[in-house]
């Protein structure tokens, strides 16, 4: 589904990404794990098409197609999704209508009818409930003066609704406590499926507690360093970013 | 340009007829004569004016505009119906070229204690109504456009509520303008009373049939009495070749609340000037602005509010969103004279520049003389945030749209302050099609 090959980026002068490889397979759920200022967030970026980051070197195909040839939209139109870390708040902008007219632009480019007022009202509640949202939220602007469990409760919402093929989740059990967590990762979760993929970006094992991975990858200085399944996470946390940074270096 | 510009604006009275209205009248045309001696005095305002600083009067001038005010009567209810609201359920006055046209209006009943007519209608019939409204809030001494106005004294619509009438459904105003063989200018000079207790809502609007070339000129004089209320949603769809003028005078009693929405998207030169003055203590005027401006079009907001008296609130919050080679002027002053103590004044400015060759200039001021008041002042003149946008993205909308759903996000605070659902989708959907054929350099 989505294949990273040799990929480096810049952001100004600094080389982040240096020659990363990931190769992530239909329904599989992939753990990107790393110290901070490791280049996690900088593979999220660059994989939904945030400016302000240079590919030097490399490729990314997402379902036979090239990746990076593409607008944001576009990338998000045939099923690549982010979960932002810092979600945007959109003072003024409706939560509904916003929301309406991004299901009915992803919808169109799959070929699907645009929603009417009535099925999208009835499919926005039931989505709701995944997330444990009230639906004053529908009323509200995007993400503005929501409080930080609110806002990650938001993303997985619109990824429940627009229902992508790969969905980039990009630290998002930063700043939630535990009860938000599990809502967060219960919502995920529901959405896992032998079609869709994920990646879940985290900077701590606590989150793969409840969101388990089918593989671990550990990301240093713009490259993953080390794979493995699961476990590798525990060993991760046991023994810290130091230990697996120390091996590749004597290695 | 070509040297041949007038010398004033006398110019634009030439054309009236003897027989204008309300003639015979010796207190009217009393106010006339001082009128035109002001407009005398006045000449031809320069640069070196503050109130027309960044704002030239040449391009007015240049256009040889002359006050006709023969009826236009051929049109039928069929030729306006784009451009009125159905859902807006209201009492409707129609003014074709500044004359009111009962066979488009549809006043409908009107509740006991509420007048609504024409001017000129009731000059003829009981001008005596009329004689403390005419400069009973602009006052004798007018600045030029004003004075124009009372000089060319016309037609216009009148409200006049009684103590304590309450009108349900709103008073609408269409102000219809159609273009002339020669450049016509036309002076409504409206005057709205609300007395004591009683309670209104006003909408106006000044629409075209296309895209011809004219002049309004209007005046507004509104007093609102002790605990009156007035709810009051302009919108200005002047064609894009016009020029638009307004001088609006409130006048506030004590414990009065007054709302006004202003939205500006037409015209090619338009100029607003609001002055507020609070007569009597805990008046509350809210008074919100939102201005488009793109290639050729120019839109000018001069506020002066005066807080006179203790203990009075005033809210400014005016929005500008600006593209291709659009400019734009926010001169707002706010004065708390030495006993108005208590004032509580906010007043903000905030433009969003969709191009880099957009202009605005704003001047947001307070002068402050008393020492126990909460005062506040802010512009901001701002693009739209990559992040927004990047966001926006994200989730499949491209990028023009995401740059709309953005700019109407800015708007929001302005248009969700309408007094109905109708005018707000009437006017999202104008500002949404002005952004739809925005340049974006």
């Amino acid at each position: 589904m989505l294949s990273v090959k040799g990929l480096r980026a810049n952001v100004g002068e600094n080389e982040i990404l240096k020659g990363l490889d990931l190769e992530v397979g239909p329904g599989e759920v992939h753990a990107i794990m790393g110290p901070n200022g490791s280049g996690k967030s900088t593979l999220a970026h660059v994989l939904s098409g945030r400016e302000g980051y240079e590919v030097t070197a490399g490729s990314v195909t997402f379902e036979g197609q090239d990746l990076l040839a593409l607008e944001p939209e576009e990338r998000a139109q045939r099923g690549l999704f982010l979960a932002f870390q810092y979600p945007v708040e959109l003072p003024g902008v409706n939560n509904t209508y916003f929301l309406k007219a991004a299901l009915n632009s992803v919808r169109k480019s799959r070929g699907e009818d645009e929603l009417d007022a009535v099925s999208f009202l009835r499919l926005i509640k039931e989505k709701l409930k995944i997330l444990h949202l009230d639906d004053s939220l529908l009323k509200r602007s995007v993400n503005a003066g929501f409080s930080g469990g609110e806002k990650k409760r938001n993303e997985i919402f619109q990824m429940a609704l627009l229902e992508p093929k790969l969905a980039i989740l990009d630290e998002t059990d930063s700043g939630l406590d535990i009860d938000a967590l599990r809502v967060v990762a219960d919502g995920v979760n529901a959405l896992r499926s032998p079609e869709r993929s994920m990646i879940v970006v985290t900077h701590y094992q606590r989150l793969l507690d409840y969101i388990e991975p089918d593989h671990v990858h550990v990301l240093a200085k713009g490259r993953i360093i080390r794979s493995g399944g699961k476990e590798l996470a525990l060993e991760l946390e046991e023994k810290g970013y130091g230990w697996v940074v120390e091996e590749e270096r004597a290695a | 340009m070509n040297g041949t510009a007038p010398a004033s604006f006398e110019t634009w009275l030439t054309a009236r007829p003897d027989d204008r209205t309300g003639a015979g009248l010796d207190w009217l045309e009393a106010r006339r004569r001082s009128a035109l001696d002001q407009v005398r005095e006045h000449g031809v305002p320069s640069a070196k004016q503050e109130a027309w600083r960044y704002t030239s009067l040449k391009r007015l001038l240049e256009q040889g505009f002359a006050q006709v005010d023969d009826t236009v009567t051929a049109l039928r209810l069929d030729d306006i119906e784009e451009l009125l609201i159905p859902e807006l359920d209201s009492h409707r006055v129609v003014m074709v070229n500044g004359r009111y046209t009962p066979s488009l209006s549809a006043l409908g009943d009107l509740p006991h204690g509420v007048r609504v007519t024409g001017l000129r209608a009731l000059l003829a019939n009981d001008p005596d109504a009329l004689r403390e409204r005419i400069n009973g809030v602009a006052g004798e001494r007018q600045p030029l456009f004003a004075a124009l106005n009372t000089a060319g004294l016309d037609d216009g619509l009148v409200v006049l509520l009684d103590r304590g009438a309450v009108l349900e459904r709103p008073i609408e105003l269409i102000h219809l303008s159609v273009g002339m063989d020669e450049p016509r200018v036309a002076q409504p000079r409206h005057l709205v009373a609300i007395e004591a207790g009683a309670q209104a809502t006003l909408v106006e609007r000044y629409v075209s049939l296309g895209a011809s070339l004219y002049c309004t000129n209007s005046v507004l004089e509104l007093s609102l009495g002790r605990d009156a209320v007035l709810k009051h949603d302009r919108i200005q769809e002047e064609s894009p070749n016009a020029f638009h003028i307004t001088g609006l005078y409130l006048s506030q009693e004590e414990n009065s609340r007054y709302q006004g929405t202003n939205i500006g998207l037409g015209g090619a030169w338009a100029r607003t000037d609001l002055f507020t003055r609070f007569q009597g203590e805990h008046a509350e005027c809210d008074l919100l602005g939102l201005y488009l401006a793109g290639d050729r079009q120019l839109t000018d907001y001069h506020i002066d509010v005066h807080h006179a008296v203790p203990s009075c609130t005033s809210r400014e919050t005016f929005k500008g969103i600006l593209y291709g080679k659009g400019r734009a002027v926010f001169d707002g002053r706010v004065v708390v004279a030495k006993n108005a103590q208590k004032t509580d004044a906010a007043m903000s400015n905030k433009n969003l520049m969709l191009s880099e060759n957009a202009e605005i200039d704003t001047k947001p001021q307070l002068e402050i003389n008393a020492d126990d008041v909460k005062c506040s002042h802010g512009t901001t003149v701002g693009q739209i945030q990559p992040e927004m946008l990047f966001y926006l993205r994200s989730r499949g909308l491209s990028a023009p749209i995401a740059r709309r759903m953005l700019c109407m996000g800015f708007a929001g605070e302005v248009i969700d302050a309408l007094h109905a659902d109708a005018l707000r989708e009437r006017v999202s959907e104008q500002v949404g099609q002005r952004l739809e054929s925005a340049p974006l350099t």
